[in-house]
């Protein structure tokens, strides 16, 4: 099973589930990161972290910990 | 909850909206700037009210509530936003709530209209942003989506100010039309599962393929061309929906956000912010601070040397002074917060910082109140605002007093002047960045230190979180920048000015009483001389110097004594009066531009009283500095402090743990200077 969180700097990858144990599973889930939905890593911060993925035509800037919830 | 609208209720229309969904520009336009910024009773959530613009013609009050995403809200702070929706403490239900669309994040945006509209809500839905829609060749269809939504959708362009007829015309209707007696349904929990989520989100991009159509770009060419018109069938068919961001933006990105570049980028932008809060502010700082002590002066010649004159010229003349002298500065780093924040650029600087604050404790978001702290405390704690987790909030909060604010520069400008020979002013820079550096890399130690006793010091715990939009690259627009520049300035003068200016009064009545009319050797002095030596008595004999004269012992050890003590004592009100209160007591009678060598010239001769030492030594002196950077002094900070935690402990616990370290540290300065044989 991989994860958001794994995503090599420019892969595509389809939302397969969101793993709702995580705590900011929820607000994820609000701001679009939805299964069937694209993401696209665009961005990484310094030290690899936190990572921008882009979700229906915006980036948000997301730490891996949380990307992690996002499974692929 | 139900509501009637009485005959003396006017309506209210509340605007709600994503952030960066053009909400802000939306009310400045309607209320015209000239709202009121209050808070929601007991909370430190802010809202902006005002009654629409007289030229509009609709007599309603429109409220901007706080930026949310959903209404289940994931923060205290949201879910006072969430409930103050449902029913306002203090305005009710809202009548009509006008929701913010960015168009070109159509599926993420609706969402939050969906839930308004489960919840009952009269809604009327603005969709903003159209420029950028139409540069990915996609226009909206307003009409299908209001007969799929069930309520008034309107275009508007924010920047033209086209459409705003027709929301106007779209409000009066509905206030006529309102059924105010219609209940509200404020429990979303239905909303709260993921499956009814992920319905939601399901029916929304139907909606989306619906009213979201290909518009050719316009180019003038009405030619028809057979193969043209199969494209944009094939296009339309197989619509991928603008899911692809800004192109500038992401090449921006690749810059802003390089391993190597960024940094760069980023040390940059911080310096040259920094350069600009110093070097733009300075004149301006140095015109408030002459035009005060001209009033001061002025009001020393209307009501002579009175007390009700010594009241004016140096009780509440001079609290107003400290006032209003840090303006300049907050003034200018708001601003240029402002322009960094609506480029889009600061939310960049957030997610770069997050890493390294995560480390101990912080957030990606305590960057920018941690910056704005370089300025003033007061409005950077009030900033911490935006940080959802209230452990790291608390944290930001507790160590904003340690960034070095501008009240400090005045005392590191005269100590450093003391301490480096006079022909080499070259060093005090260097000195002075050194002083600057110290303080960070003090104030992040200090945060890893109390994030590790976090249970005991900040006693809360929430998931830590940094979920952050990186908006598209755009240039910022002023007239918003400005107005929320005007914003901050005035919160900072009504928060901060009443506790500083009650407090010069009260040091002021310390430094008087009860000497009030001292008598001096007159002889063959001028009237200002005669005049200066009197304060300067009636100082060494007031309540401040009997305190001083308390504190003595604890001064010893600092190689100090009661002057400096009374000095330390005044700085209470404000970090910069330690220069003029100095002045005072070593009775400095060259009033003008050259106070600093006067200052400097009494210090290199001032002696402890019985052993003859000198007073200000290297040792001494670099430990005053010592003192300055970690001290908690500054009793506005407290009084923000308080109000933002809600609670006594955390500014209670800044104060003794700040003032034991500068103590401590000061102490083993001194002492182990002294060690070495540097005195």
């Amino acid at each position: 099973m991989r994860t958001a969180a794994e995503l090599k700097l420019g892969e595509k990858a389809i939302i397969k589930d969101i793993d709702n144990t995580h705590p900011s599973s929820h607000r994820i889930l609000e701001i679009g990161f939805t299964p069937g939905q694209e993401i696209v890593l665009l961005t990484k911060s310094i030290f690899n972290d936190p990572i921008g993925l882009s979700i229906r035509g915006t980036i948000f800037a997301i730490r891996k910990n949380e990307a992690s919830c996002i499974i692929i | 909850m139900t509501s009637t609208l009485t005959e003396n209720k006017i309506p209210l229309i509340t605007l709600v909206g994503q952030p960066n969904s053009g909400k802000t520009t939306l009310f400045n336009y309607l209320s015209g700037k000239n709202y009121k910024t209050v808070n929601y009773p007991g909370s430190t959530v802010e809202y902006s009210i005002s009654k629409i613009l007289g030229k509009f013609s609709i007599n309603a009050n429109i409220l901007d509530s706080p930026g949310i995403i959903s209404l289940i809200p994931s923060s205290a702070d949201e879910k006072i936003s969430v409930d103050s929706l449902f029913s306002h403490p203090k305005f009710g239900k809202p009548e009509i709530v006008i929701v913010t669309v960015d168009s070109s994040q159509l599926s993420r945006h609706l969402y939050l209209v969906k839930q308004l509209i489960d919840a009952n809500f009269n809604v009327i839905v603005v969709l903003t942003m159209l420029d950028i829609l139409r540069k990915k060749n996609l226009d909206i269809s307003e009409i299908k989506l209001s007969e799929i939504l069930g309520c008034k959708v309107i275009k508007i362009d924010s920047r033209s100010g086209k459409g705003i007829k027709d929301l106007l015309l779209s409000i009066k209707n509905s206030i006529s039309e309102t059924n105010i007696n219609e209940e509200l349904f404020p429990e979303m929990n239905i909303h709260n599962q993921k499956e009814k989520l992920l319905e939601s989100y399901r029916h929304i991009e139907e909606i989306e393929k619906e009213v979201l159509f290909y518009k050719e770009p316009e180019n003038g060419n009405n030619h028809f061309d057979i193969n043209e018109v199969n494209k944009k069938l094939i296009v339309l068919n197989s619509i991928r929906l603008p899911n692809k961001p800004d192109n500038l933006t992401l090449k921006i990105d690749k810059f802003t956000l390089h391993k190597f570049w960024g940094i760069i980028i980023f040390f940059l932008v911080m310096s040259v912010t920094f350069t600009s809060i110093f070097w733009l502010a300075s004149p301006l700082m140095n015109l408030i601070n002459d035009m005060f002590s001209l009033l001061s002066s002025g009001s020393e010649v209307l009501f002579g040397d009175t007390l009700f004159g010594n009241l004016i010229s140096n009780g509440l003349l001079n609290g107003l002074g400290s006032v209003l002298v840090f303006l300049p500065q907050i003034l200018i780093l708001f601003l240029i917060l402002g322009l960094l924040e609506d480029s889009g650029y600061l939310a960049r600087g957030a997610m770069l910082a997050d890493k390294p604050l995560s480390m101990i404790g912080l957030n990606g978001k305590s960057f920018v109140p941690m910056l704005s702290g370089f300025a003033c405390a007061i409005p950077a704690i009030m900033a911490t605002r935006t940080i959802s987790n209230k452990r790291e909030r608390f944290l930001t909060i507790f160590i904003i007093p340690l960034m070095s604010c501008s009240a400090r520069i005045p005392v590191y400008v005269l100590l450093v002047a003391f301490l480096i020979p006079q022909d080499k002013p070259w060093i005090g820079g260097i000195a002075l960045s050194a002083i600057y550096i110290f303080s960070i890399f003090s104030s992040l130690i200090i945060a890893s230190v109390v994030n590790k006793f976090q249970e005991k010091i900040i006693k809360e715990s929430d998931n830590s979180s940094f979920i952050l939009e990186l908006p598209a690259y755009r240039k910022p627009k002023l007239s918003d920048v400005l107005n929320n520049t005007f914003k901050n300035a005035t919160q900072y003068i009504k928060k901060a000015g009443p506790v500083i200016i009650y407090l010069s009064v009260f040091l002021w009545i310390l430094t008087y009483f009860p000497n009030t009319n001292p008598q001096v050797n007159e002889s063959g002095k001028s009237e200002k001389e005669i005049s200066e030596l009197k304060n300067s008595e009636r100082i060494m004999t007031s309540y401040a110097s009997s305190l001083g004269k308390i504190i003595e012992p604890v001064m010893k050890p600092l190689g100090l004594d009661w002057r400096v003590g009374v000095s330390l004592i005044a700085t209470f009100a404000a970090r910069e009066v330690f220069v003029s209160s100095l002045a005072l007591i070593f009775k400095i009678t060259d009033e003008g531009d050259n106070i600093q060598t006067s200052i400097l010239k009494a210090m290199k001769d001032a002696q402890i009283e019985n052993t003859g030492e000198k007073l200000f030594t290297t040792a001494t002196t670099t430990g005053l500095i010592i003192f300055f950077v970690f001290a908690m002094q500054c009793l506005s900070t407290v009084a923000i402090s308080r109000k933002e935690t809600g609670s006594w402990r955390i500014p209670v616990l800044q104060i003794l743990v700040f003032s034991s370290i500068a103590y401590v540290l000061s102490f083993l300065t001194v002492s182990g200077l002294r060690f070495f044989g540097i005195n």
